[in-house]
């Protein structure tokens, strides 16, 4: 691992082409990853993908080249293609930037916790405990045909150089944990599966379980699932867990909101200031890890170098703010908010997310299970989309049925939809506990983006895709 | 290269094949000097051009190239993998080193080894002349073109985002069993995405695009997918409701692979055979669907993004039956999996060069049947849903699909009366590939990607919201 400060090679080259706006982003990635199925290695790597990223403006318009070296003369070069490239396009662009707002712009070094710590670990010790909690799971009981698990660490350092002052150099790592089981009985297979992903290490990564007790949750999971029936669909009352919280603000509200989603019309655009949910819904991003730390997309600064924060998008019910890079920010006149994320050197930044939730509310988990006389309770995220109208959808491992006030017997996973904000309205009850859990899962806007999600439990109505007899 | 202008060298595929093989053998070299019994080299070098439209403007456009090499040892049958895309002579020493170091710890297996040469297909090359030396000029001139007539469709029509792009791509594969195989492509790509806002009605978004070797093509290729684009995002306003019931549902090639033959493919993977997580297991040569479905892989059909001559491995990429009249013909394999059986690999490594070679695919082809065009589809649906698109789960070892019919529509008489949403479809694949009641006569090309007929499937469970 580097300890040398790329920023200052960064900032030479930006000083010798200092004629017109320039962002160096130096990214060094280097993944360590083992996964095991049936007992088999399957994946022993350490990967590396290291380089500059140059983005320009250049004649109101945009160009981006990158080299993959950290040498002041390639990183010059660089520039020069990418100018070339903004000039070749700027004919065709029809509302040239006429600037970037003014920022609060990173200088100096910013180092996330665990980066050392994970940097020292014995990748052979990693091993040997994804070894035994493959085997553990896949031994636990006769129905189980397979099992696998898998352990991953990314560490990322970067520099940042703008020429309108941004200087920073920054660290962290992202482990992520997961495990799965396959029961099979009479043909039939069910899978059980758990995951675990943190900014941070270990500490981090198992705070609310332990690998072991993750092992045996899918493991059972599978067993259980295989005996457990299909819920009825239909429009109806649900307790979402803090898991299927954070992919509800996520999928469902979080890219609604992002400005060039907004800009190209989606169904948050002109709603600032009104009512889009009920006022117990507070639901903020953040670059920060609130509440506790190690949520799974915690950055302190972005890659246009502007800091992190909190952005409040929704407060007690009523449309704050949208997520902004800098361009958004300007058209929108108002601050960044340090949402341009790039996944590796030579991707461009983009709008994303970091860690996005649902801020707690007061019930108890057993008081918002009494209060429901006819619906479902659900756990166990999947994956997940929303659309421009606002109608999103996303899988679920687990259901069990509420009846009375009585939580009632596993049943199998389905799929949830709905419209957004009329989602957010029909909110009637917030718990009072909070759990980031969707550190391990990846969001795709043609590039990919670590970030993390959670909430309380929560009791809202969706539609769901049960089996229709 | 002048800041002014970006003058591009036209890619010169033998050369940028003879480099990349001998930066393969290099660090092959390398890693056997610092312990490997077994080393293969995967090289994958890439040049390319991209201009991004957002919110129906220019955005960005990047000029960009880079190489990746993908380092896989053995040391008695212990795996160790490493990748790198630094050149440097420490860095190809540190790659060898971290991999020699993984399998140093990493478990013996048996069938960690690497597979015997074999001798490649001849084949014409992928790469064009016109595409080898694409400017960035009239990218960017095209691109916009693509976007203008996007945008001259209809007034409704929000495009977020669009993209051209240019790809120069060489990979290469060596190995000290004695593989040698390189290959060179070259494509034109194009991407629409957006949606149709009429007033306060905003529709659900859709997208289309298309790959294409032959830049003849490519007005009409522009046409096909704005007109395509067009059709499904203006088709999206004013979405009421649907019904719900369980019954026969109409899905659009698109849908149909994602729902019904994407967990077929990954249950056909040997692999997941071996592991016990296949559905498809003991399955040879037994119905698995309805006698009309017909499935190939077919990597030498050139009109197709995955046309290849090798693959992962360097093992030789042909056409091949995974589905002949409902029964399954095949499983697909790697060396690995190849070597857990004893037998040969069937070319169906996959992956780049930033990791172990996984199994699957390239160019999936599913042959049209006979139940006619898609108003014929319609017809035999005569009323019901039709899904163009899938948002939703599929779980490949049990099968079980649930999620939203995206660009769906509702059916009376054989007629679509009107756009829907919120409504989800769940079921079975496995089961309900035994219930295709048609496929379509014609299977279009999905995206420059694969070829797929319309496909009217019964026993579907349709909720509305």
């Amino acid at each position: 691992m580097s300890l040398h400060d790329p920023t200052d090679v960064l900032a030479e080259a930006c000083a010798a082409k200092a004629d017109g706006f320039v962002e160096l982003r130096y990214h060094k990635k280097r993944t360590r990853s083992i996964a095991v199925e049936k007992g088999r290695v399957d994946q022993a790597k350490i990967s590396e993908h290291t380089g500059v990223g140059v983005r320009v403006l250049e004649d109101g318009t945009w160009g981006f080249a990158s080299t993959d070296t950290l040498e002041a003369g390639d990183v010059g070069r660089a520039i020069d293609s990418a100018r070339a490239a903004a000039r070749s396009s700027a004919r065709k662009k029809k509302e040239k930037l006429s600037g970037l707002p003014t920022a609060e712009l990173a200088r100096g070094r910013f180092d996330t916790p665990g980066y050392d710590e994970l940097a020292n670990r014995p990748l052979e010790e990693s091993l040997q405990l994804v070894l035994e909690l493959e085997e553990e799971a896949r031994k636990s009981s006769s129905s189980i045909s397979s099992a696998a698990c898998g352990y991953t660490e990314i560490f990322e350092e970067k520099g940042i150089v703008t020429t309108d002052g941004a200087k920073a150099w920054t660290r962290l790592v992202r482990p992520e944990f997961r495990v799965s089981a396959v029961a099979q009985k009479d043909g039939e297979l069910q899978r059980g599966a758990e995951s675990v992903g943190a900014t941070g290490a270990w500490d981090c990564l198992f705070r609310g379980e332990t690998p072991e007790g993750l092992a045996d949750r899918a493991a059972r999971m599978a067993v259980d699932l295989l005996s457990a029936k299909y819920p009825d669909g239909g429009r109806m009352k649900v307790l979402l867990s803090p898991s299927l919280v954070g992919l509800l603000t996520h999928e469902a509200i979080g890219h609604t909101v992002e400005a060039d989603f907004v800009q190209a019309g989606s169904c948050a655009a002109g709603r600032l200031g009104t009512r889009v949910g009920s006022d117990l819904v507070t639901l903020c991003d953040s670059g920060i890890s609130e509440f506790y730390d190690g949520a799974g997309g915690t950055l302190a600064v972005d890659d246009e170098g502007v800091l992190t924060g909190r952005t409040t998008i929704i407060e007690d019910g009523i449309l704050k703010s949208y997520l902004h890079d800098r361009e958004s920010a300007g058209h929108y006149e108002v601050a960044p908010t340090g949402n341009a994320r790039a996944f590796e050197y030579d991707d461009e930044p983009l709008i994303r997310m970091r860690n996005t939730y649902i801020a707690p509310g007061t019930s108890s988990l057993d008081e918002m299970i009494a209060g429901i006389d006819d619906g479902l309770m659900l756990d166990g995220p999947q994956n997940g989309q929303a659309d421009a109208n606002g109608e999103f959808m996303f899988g679920t491992r687990q259901a069990w049925p509420i009846q009375g006030g009585k939580k009632g017997e596993l049943m199998r996973g389905v799929n949830i939809s709905g419209i957004a904000f009329d989602v957010l309205r029909s909110v009637d009850a917030v718990g009072s506990e909070f759990r980031w859990d969707l550190g391990s899962g990846y969001c795709g806007k043609g590039q990919p983006a670590k970030v993390d999600a959670g909430g309380p439990w929560l009791a809202c109505e969706v539609i769901v895709g049960g089996r229709t007899q | 290269m002048s800041p002014e202008t970006l003058q591009t060298k036209p890619y010169d595929a033998p050369a940028q094949e003879a480099r990349l093989t001998e930066r393969a053998e290099q660090l092959m070299n390398l890693a056997l000097a610092a312990g490997a019994d077994e080393a293969e080299v995967f090289g994958a070098h890439s040049e390319t051009i991209s201009v991004g439209f957002e919110k129906g403007d220019l955005k960005l456009t990047t000029v960009d190239e880079g190489t990746s090499l993908g380092l896989r040892v053995f040391q008695n049958n212990r795996l160790g993998f490493s990748s790198t895309n630094q050149s440097g002579a420490s860095s190809l020493e540190t790659t060898a080193r971290d991999a020699n170091t993984l399998a140093s710890f990493s478990l013996p297996d048996e069938a960690n080894v690497l597979p015997e040469p074999r001798a490649l297909d001849e084949r014409p090359t992928l790469v064009t002349p016109e595409i080898a030396a694409y400017p960035v000029e009239t990218a960017v001139e095209r691109g916009h073109d693509f976007l203008s007539r996007a945008l001259a469709v209809d007034p409704r029509l929000s495009i977020d985002q669009a993209s051209f792009t240019v790809t120069r791509h060489t990979a290469c594969n060596v190995s000290n069993k004695g593989v040698r195989a390189a290959e060179s492509d070259a494509q034109l790509g194009l991407s629409v995405f957006g949606m149709a806002i009429d007033g306060d009605d905003v529709g659900g978004f859709d997208y289309w695009g298309d790959s294409l070797r032959d830049a003849s093509r490519l007005d009409a290729a522009m046409d096909h997918s704005v007109r395509h684009f067009a059709d499904g995002a203006l088709g999206n306003l004013n979405a009421g409701a649907a019904e719900t019931y369980r019954g026969p549902v109409l899905f659009a090639p698109q849908a149909f692979c994602e729902v019904f033959i994407s967990p077929l493919v990954s249950a056909s993977s040997a692999i997941a055979v071996q592991r016990g997580r296949s559905a498809l297991a003991d399955k040879i040569g037994e119905r698995v669907a309805h006698e009309s479905l017909f499935l190939h892989d077919d990597p030498t059909d050139r009109e197709l993004a995955g046309a290849a001559t090798f693959d992962r491995e360097g093992m030789p990429a042909g056409k091949f039956t995974l589905v002949e009249g409902g029964k399954l013909s095949s499983y697909l394999y790697n060396a690995y999996a190849a070597a857990v059986e004893g037998r040969t690999s069937t070319g169906h490594a996959s992956g780049g060069a930033r990791a172990v070679p996984g199994l699957g695919p390239h160019s999936l082809s599913i042959a049209p049947g006979d139940g006619g065009d898609t108003a014929a589809m319609r017809a035999r649906l005569g009323r019901g849903l039709v899904v163009q698109r899938f948002s939703g789960t599929v779980d490949p070892a049990s099968g079980d699909f649930s999620g939203v019919a995206k660009s769906a529509r509702w059916v009376e008489n054989g007629e679509v009366v009107r756009s829907v949403k919120e409504t989800l479809i769940s079921g079975n694949a496995f089961e309900l590939l035994g219930q295709i009641a048609a496929l379509s006569t014609d299977a279009p090309t999905l995206m420059g990607a694969t070829r797929a007929p319309w496909a009217l499937i019964d026993g579907v469970s349709v909720t509305a919201g």
